[in-house]
């Protein structure tokens, strides 16, 4: 049924098969036939070592098929460009042992080989309405096709094997954080300036009790410092892979079957993540926005909201400057919350302590000073009758009551110009002379007026250790009859 | 020596040097004379009863935690041994039994023996032995003896040290029997068949082998505190000078003052200036921590006044 083609023959029983430059009998298509799926992948991974299958992919196919016997086997079909192309697979396909075909359509007849350099020719077809029909040397035999066998999908089925020297490679890695990690894990590569990319990435619910999707944090580390692998590798809840071709990586310690490098079937914009132990693979159909490491670095802001280093202008000359003056103002009094009691009047002060409400005595408080009591109490100092009332124009700042400033400034430029500070209050009497008074040395007024008895804490710890510890009581026991028997006096010191 | 020394310790532990620690009814026993004392803490002893060890020694670091940081003590010491047995015998000598003219004479070679043990007792190595010192010993002016006097309707009897007899107290409404205990300190015990001002030095020359106790006690009446060469030794080392002043800040201020000045001004009229340096140093720094923390409880005194700010009242 099949026949050696000889030199210079022409005429091909064949359909579809041909004969190129070189006189060898080639289809539009080749195809391997293969034992089982492992034979398949055996033949991918030999075959990806040195080749890509780029060139293969656009035409390529692969199914499980079935004899009429019922057996189940393999055939890769691919587009027969050149004899080369076959010769390549071919060989390859002898060392996973596979048989190499090549036809057009429905018949495929035994590629070349050494007994016939120029290739086969099937003198008898088999009247067949099966999808294949093979014409081999050894056999001849017709298949169905059962299912298709997408590579991708077997890709990603293969489980990586173990290869603990992946981890000491060199080269880019693709770190995966789990959520609560993953800043911790940025700030940690921030600090020690490792340069990177970092993104956030989402995979549906693990299943369908879950409502919210799960989010891990990734990384891309062109050069991982070698310091930082045992870490990467042994933390748990961090995946680091090793990127295997521009949209695939696998877990740092195993390695694919296949060479991915060299298998374009993985989209550049997404990203797959192969993982070790039989996980699943972690597929990413659109690699999220990526951003520098450098931009989580934590941000510190100034303390300190007053602008550094304000030019000051220069000091105005005193020719300009006029004296401030306190002058009687016709206006209602408002915000009267201070009191300025003179040094002779604070015994009266201590006389009207006891008639004080509690609230004023509790909201009251006072600074007694060389120039008398101030005495301030926000909510109205009317419940104290002695000294000269004030009224607070500014925070911190004070002038008698029933009095304006001349000339009329604001109260900010007046409290500027007097020092109004955080910590010190002015008061100005009629006379326009200020008195600054710290903000410390105000305290509450109950505290002031109460003049308490002393007490000595050593009490309470005493009585607390007396009554922690049980007495010691001597029990007298009988002397005996010889009460000074065994009493001897010490040796005598050398 | 013909004497089972373990069987001393074991019964000396537990019936005086626990009960000093821990508190309860303790009972001193056969006077052991300063040979006995000085012998006890040969080689390494422990008592077997782990059960009353242990709280011994929880009790001493608790007391210890309250001047230094100290997690774990060790066993009682030779010298503590020996302290332990002179003061057991310091305790017998006053036994109201020796109060009787033919029995006097013991009681005072008893008092003179644990006086001996004390002088042969080596002062404190170092301030662990000090502390480790006054965890046995803090409480040793806190022993006191209860008397009691029972009266009913035909007499009265009074009881020293020892608890009445049931039969004596039975029928109380009937036979109007009135009970009334008194707790008489152990300097104050009555009656006392040696001399007193004796048995006071001997309690002082206990003090005097443990420093720490001495000045934590300072404020006691007697015997009156006096700046010893043990004393004067703790407080010149830093360490030492801490956890005296940690020790005196428990007591009243005032009256530590007091003491202490007398002391060293008792110190300074023999006309040794060195030797007083310490004492010095000690209230210097009272002094100043003093005056550290009224300074701190007044308020901050204002900054310079700037550029046309008004004058701080």
């Amino acid at each position: 049924m099949l026949e050696r083609i000889a030199l210079h023959q022409t005429r091909l029983h064949t359909p579809g098969l041909g004969l190129d430059s070189k006189g060898v009998a080639l289809g539009a298509k080749g195809m391997v036939l293969l034992p089982s799926i492992d034979r398949l992948v055996a033949l991918l991974s030999v075959y990806t070592r040195e080749r890509s299958l780029e060139d293969l992919i656009a035409g390529l196919a692969m199914h499980v098929v079935r004899s009429k016997l019922g057996t189940r086997e393999v055939t890769f079909e691919f587009v027969a460009d050149s004899s080369d192309r076959m010769d390549r697979i071919a060989d390859t396909a002898r060392l996973v042992g596979g048989f190499t075909f090549t036809g057009t359509s429905r018949h495929f007849v035994q590629y070349r080989d050494a007994a016939a350099p120029f290739g086969y020719d099937a003198t008898q077809l088999l009247p067949t309405d099966a999808a294949v029909a093979l014409y081999g040397d050894r056999f001849t035999q017709t298949y169905d096709f059962e299912r298709t066998i997408d590579l991708r999908a077997l890709l990603l089925r293969l489980m990586p094997r173990i290869d603990p020297s992946t981890k000491a490679e060199p080269g880019p890695r693709i770190l995966v954080a789990e959520a609560g990690l993953g800043p911790a894990l940025v700030h940690y590569l921030i600090r020690s300036r490792v340069d990177g990319q970092v993104c956030a990435a989402e995979w549906p619910p693990a299943s369908a009790f879950e409502d919210a999707p799960i989010r891990r944090w990734m990384m891309r580390i062109p050069d991982l410092p070698q310091r930082m692998h045992s870490l990467v590798h042994a933390t748990p809840g961090i995946t680091c892979f090793v990127p295997v071709g521009p949209a695939v990586a696998v877990e740092a310690g195993f390695r694919h079957p296949v060479e991915l490098r060299a298998c374009p079937v993985f989209d550049p914009a997404g990203l797959v993540l192969l993982r070790g132990r039989g996980d699943e693979p972690w597929e990413i159909t659109r690699v999220p926005p990526m951003g520098e490491l450098g931009a989580f670095a934590p941000v510190e802001m100034r303390t300190s909201e007053a602008p550094t280093a304000i030019a000051k202008g220069l000091e105005l000359e005193d020719r300009v400057r006029v004296p401030l003056r306190v002058v009687p103002s016709s206006g209602p009094w408002r915000n009267v919350t201070a009191t300025w009691i003179p040094a002779a009047q604070i015994p009266l002060l201590r006389r009207l302590a006891y008639s004080l409400p509690q609230s004023t005595l509790a909201g009251a408080r006072v600074a007694v000073t060389d120039h008398g009591a101030f005495v301030r109490c926000a909510a109205g100092i009317d419940a104290i009758p002695l000294g000269t009332f004030f009224t607070e124009v500014h925070r911190n700042l004070y002038l008698p009551a029933g009095h304006d400033v001349a000339p009329a400034v604001t109260p900010e430029l007046l409290a500027r110009a007097l020092g109004a500070a955080e910590g010190r209050v002015v008061f100005v009497g009629v006379d326009a002379q200020g008195v600054a008074v710290q903000e410390g040395s105000f305290m509450s007024l109950e505290s002031a007026l109460l003049q308490a008895p002393p007490w000595e804490p050593v009490v309470a710890a005493a009585i607390e250790d007396a009554l922690s510890e049980a007495p010691i009581d001597l029990k007298v026991s009988s002397i005996g009859m010889r009460p000074t028997r065994g009493v001897r006096p010490p040796p005598t010191e050398a | 020596m013909g004497l089972d020394l373990g069987r001393v310790a074991e019964g000396l532990y537990a019936s005086v040097m626990a009960p000093l620690v821990l508190g309860g009814a303790l009972r001193p026993g056969h006077a052991l004379g300063a040979r006995v004392a000085l012998a006890l803490g040969e080689g390494d002893r422990s008592p077997v009863d782990d059960e009353l060890v242990a709280r011994v020694q929880w009790a001493r670091v608790r007391r210890g935690r309250t001047l230094a940081p100290i997690d774990a003590l060790a066993g009682p010491t030779a010298a503590e041994w020996a302290l332990a047995a002179a003061l057991n015998d310091l305790l017998q000598a006053a036994n109201p039994a020796f109060d009787s003219p033919l029995r006097r004479g013991a009681a005072e070679r008893i008092l003179e023996s644990a006086a001996t043990t004390f002088e042969r007792v080596p002062g404190i190595a170092d301030m662990r032995d000090a502390l480790s010192r006054h965890t046995w010993f803090a409480r040793t002016l806190d022993i006191a003896r209860t008397d009691v006097a029972v009266s009913w309707w035909l007499g009265r009897r009074t009881y020293q040290g020892v608890d009445a007899p049931a039969r004596l107290r039975a029928w109380p409404k009937l036979r109007r029997v009135r009970v009334e205990q008194t707790a008489r300190r152990s300097l104050d015990l009555a009656p006392l068949a040696v001399d007193r001002s004796g048995y006071a030095e001997a309690f002082g020359r206990l003090l005097a082998r443990t420093p720490l106790t001495d000045l934590a006690t300072c404020t006691r009446g007697a015997p009156t505190f006096g700046w010893s060469e043990s004393t004067l030794s703790l407080v010149a080392a830093r360490a030492g000078r801490v956890l005296a002043l940690r020790a005196l800040a428990r007591l009243p201020d005032a009256r530590v003052d007091a003491v202490l000045g007398l002391a060293t001004r008792e110190l300074l009229a023999q006309g040794r200036p060195a030797i007083a340096a310490p004492a010095v140093s000690l209230l210097e720094e009272r002094a100043l921590a003093r005056a550290e923390g009224q300074l701190v409880s007044r308020p901050e005194a204002p900054p310079a006044n700037p550029r046309g700010v008004p004058p701080v009242a």
